[in-house]
């Protein structure tokens, strides 16, 4: 993994949280979409992305999140979005319609309890 | 004829012949073989000078009290089977532990521990110690198949071939020494690489060629525009302190890249030198420098406290917090301290070799180092190099690590090329946000306005594959409140493919407020405007 970023996994449950810390471009997107395929399993029902501790993320990044979002309901698995209002990331995720075509939440709990929701 | 008389004529050697066959021990073109045909060669030598069947050489455990055969004529077995013999016991055991000549002459009667010199059938020994400076290095011994029975000139001569032995067994010892602790210096030590948006420069003086030392100094770049810079100091000298040293490194580099804040990464330094043991106590300077936000965060482990020089300043220390050293309590936790570094400013990390002096207070090395560095201008390299020769003496007890770093102010205009590698944009990243946010750019300005033109970055490194297209540029301006970006390429524009690349205009579009792509057979142009709001209220 390149030093602009690094992902933490953490499991709650049946759901993986994935978090992204540092930067996002197209120096590491793919390595980075891997690592978040690497914590998927097919007994994932939702998957989780946190954004609160990244703090660049540009066309690449997007990319990425809405190929994601695209993979996660040809499987009939969700992916729901933690961004922070006040995280530098949060305009790009608005302007590009991120936020639209995906589930958005401003904190990991919420996002949980909306995964759990969905049970 | 006597029986003796026979024996002695024997073995006999012109005494003037055997003497200078002894000097071509010390021949210069013998010093630089490698030890071990240096050593075979002494043997032969030394056989044909005594008429003896057989000689071996033992040498020294550094560690343990016994005796290793390290080369051998006639007993070759002795070094394949890597005989050793207990300091003290048996024929060469006594000839170490006593430091004086022995001499067998019927080795069926004595003490032999070692089979192979019965098996061999030798009959007669003499033996001498390798003494340098009155250390004892080993044991040189000579044997006949014959009984025989060593005159004292013959034992005399054995000791002088033995003293120019020593000598030259002692030279290539640390010669070997020397070559190693250098070579594994220059291993430990980080080549320094070049880290975008900072001048570095760093200079390690070992105490002396021999010896290797505990200091050590680092510098690498952590995500976020930042850099962290280490510089520690392991009590201690010799292989050791050199092997703690490089494992501290490699783990502080670990730590720091996994994410940890400077605290916790030195407080897993600390707790991982108690689980490695032996330990010695290991002061550490560690700082992570945020170049956008000017900032430093800077972990003190009873270590001197490092050097700020503000553009034009007098220089001052960094009022730091201090820490226990490493290794002295388990479990200790750290504090760290946050303090400005201004753009255009200096540090300075360094070991304690450079402050301290016998005899003075380190407070006054300290002021020393404060003045020296103040004084001088243009450059980190300059600053190491004037440190150096003003402040380390030729002669010193201690090494001496320092590494200083500057954080140049952002361009007024940006004008530069770059490779077209995907791994370029993070340092025309943070360049471009240091830039803007100089031009009065708010925060959410800079990151929009970077990331319109990381897009257009993006794409001339996609793009460029045709020949002579390996690299473009980017030049910024800032008149009259309005930012203006050209990012030119000498590829060929690829339309947008899917909806990957058309999000990335569509994303420009959005975030500046002109936008405009020419693209001709020579290359493409980008130029993207925005009016910073921040001007308009000025206007």
């Amino acid at each position: 993994m390149s030093s602009l970023a690094r992902i933490v996994v953490e499991q709650h449950g049946a759901f993986p949280v994935v978090a992204i810390e540092g930067e996002v471009d197209a120096s590491n997107a793919t390595e980075i979409s891997r690592s978040i395929d690497a914590a998927l399993s097919n007994h994932s029902i939702a998957l989780v992305v946190d954004l609160t501790e990244t703090g660049y993320l540009d066309s690449a990044g997007i990319n990425l999140l809405f190929a994601l979002g695209a993979r996660l309901r040809d499987r009939q698995q969700r992916l729901l979005l933690v961004v922070d209002p006040a995280s530098p990331v949060a305009r790009i995720v608005a302007i590009s319609g991120l936020a639209v075509a995906e589930r958005t939440e401003e904190t990991r709990a919420a996002a949980l309890e909306q995964a759990h929701a969905g049970l | 004829m006597s029986t003796k008389e026979i024996l002695t004529t024997s073995g006999a050697v012109p005494r003037d012949e055997a003497l200078a066959s002894l000097q071509q021990l010390t021949d210069a073109a013998l010093a630089w073989l490698p030890q071990d045909e240096l050593l075979s060669e002494l043997l032969v030598r030394v056989t044909e000078i005594l008429r003896a069947d057989t000689a071996a050489i033992l040498l020294l455990d550094d560690e343990q009290p016994l005796l290793r055969a390290r080369a051998a004529k006639g007993i070759e077995e002795e070094v394949e089977q890597g005989v050793t013999i207990p300091l003290g016991k048996g024929f060469a055991g006594r000839i170490a532990a006593e430091r004086r000549a022995i001499v067998i002459d019927d080795v069926d009667h004595a003490d032999i521990l070692n089979p192979i010199l019965r098996d061999k059938g030798i009959r007669s020994l003499v033996g001498v110690p390798l003494l340098i400076e009155g250390r004892v290095l080993g044991v040189l011994h000579v044997g006949s198949l014959r009984p025989r029975r060593f005159s004292a000139e013959e034992t005399d001569l054995l000791q002088l071939a033995a003293d120019r032995a020593a000598l030259t067994i002692d030279n290539a010892a640390l010669y070997e020494q020397r070559r190693v602790a250098e070579s594994l210096q220059r291993q430990l030590l980080p080549n320094m690489q070049r880290i975008p948006g900072v001048e570095l420069a760093a200079r390690y003086l070992p105490a002396s060629r021999d010896t290797l030392g505990g200091d050590w100094f680092d510098a690498f770049a952590l995500p976020g525009g930042r850099v962290a810079l280490a510089v520690g100091d392991v009590v201690g000298h010799g292989v050791g302190a050199a092997a703690s040293m490089a494992q501290l490194r490699a783990a502080l580099r670990a730590y720091a890249t996994d994410g940890h804040r400077p605290s916790e990464v030195v407080a897993r330094l600390n707790r991982l030198m108690w689980q490695l043991g032996p330990r010695s106590m290991t002061t550490l300077s560690y700082a992570v420098l945020d170049l956008e936000a000017e900032r430093v965060e800077h972990v003190c482990a009873g270590h001197p406290p490092p050097l700020l020089l503000e553009p034009g300043g007098e220089g001052r220390y960094l009022d730091v917090k201090p820490n226990v050293p490493l290794a002295t309590v388990p479990g200790s936790w750290y504090e760290s301290t946050v303090h400005h570094v201004p753009t255009g400013a200096t540090l300075v990390l360094y070991t304690d070799g450079l402050v301290e002096r016998r005899g003075e207070v380190i407070d006054e090395g300290l002021e020393r180092l404060r003045v020296t560095a103040a004084a001088v201008d243009g450059g980190v390299d300059p600053l190491c190099a004037c440190l150096a020769s003003k402040l380390v003496a030729r002669t010193r007890a201690d090494d001496v690590a320092m590494i200083a770093l500057r954080v140049p102010p952002p361009p007024k205009e940006i004008d530069g090329s770059w490779p077209a590698e995907h791994a370029t944009l993070a340092e025309i990243r943070h360049l471009l946000r240091r830039w803007l946010r100089g031009r009065g750019a708010s925060e959410e300005e800079a990151y929009d306005i970077t990331v319109a033109c990381q897009e257009a970055c993006a794409n001339a490194v996609e793009h460029a594959y045709g020949p002579g297209a390996h690299s473009f540029s980017l030049q910024g301006r800032f008149e009259d409140g309005r930012v203006s970006l050209t990012v030119r390429d000498g590829g060929r524009w690829r339309a947008p493919r899917g909806q990957h690349r058309g999000r990335g205009l569509m994303l420009m579009r959005r975030l500046m407020d002109d936008v405009d792509v020419e693209h001709g057979d020579d290359g493409t142009v980008v130029v993207l405007e925005r009016t910073l709001a921040g001007a308009e209220a000025r206007a």
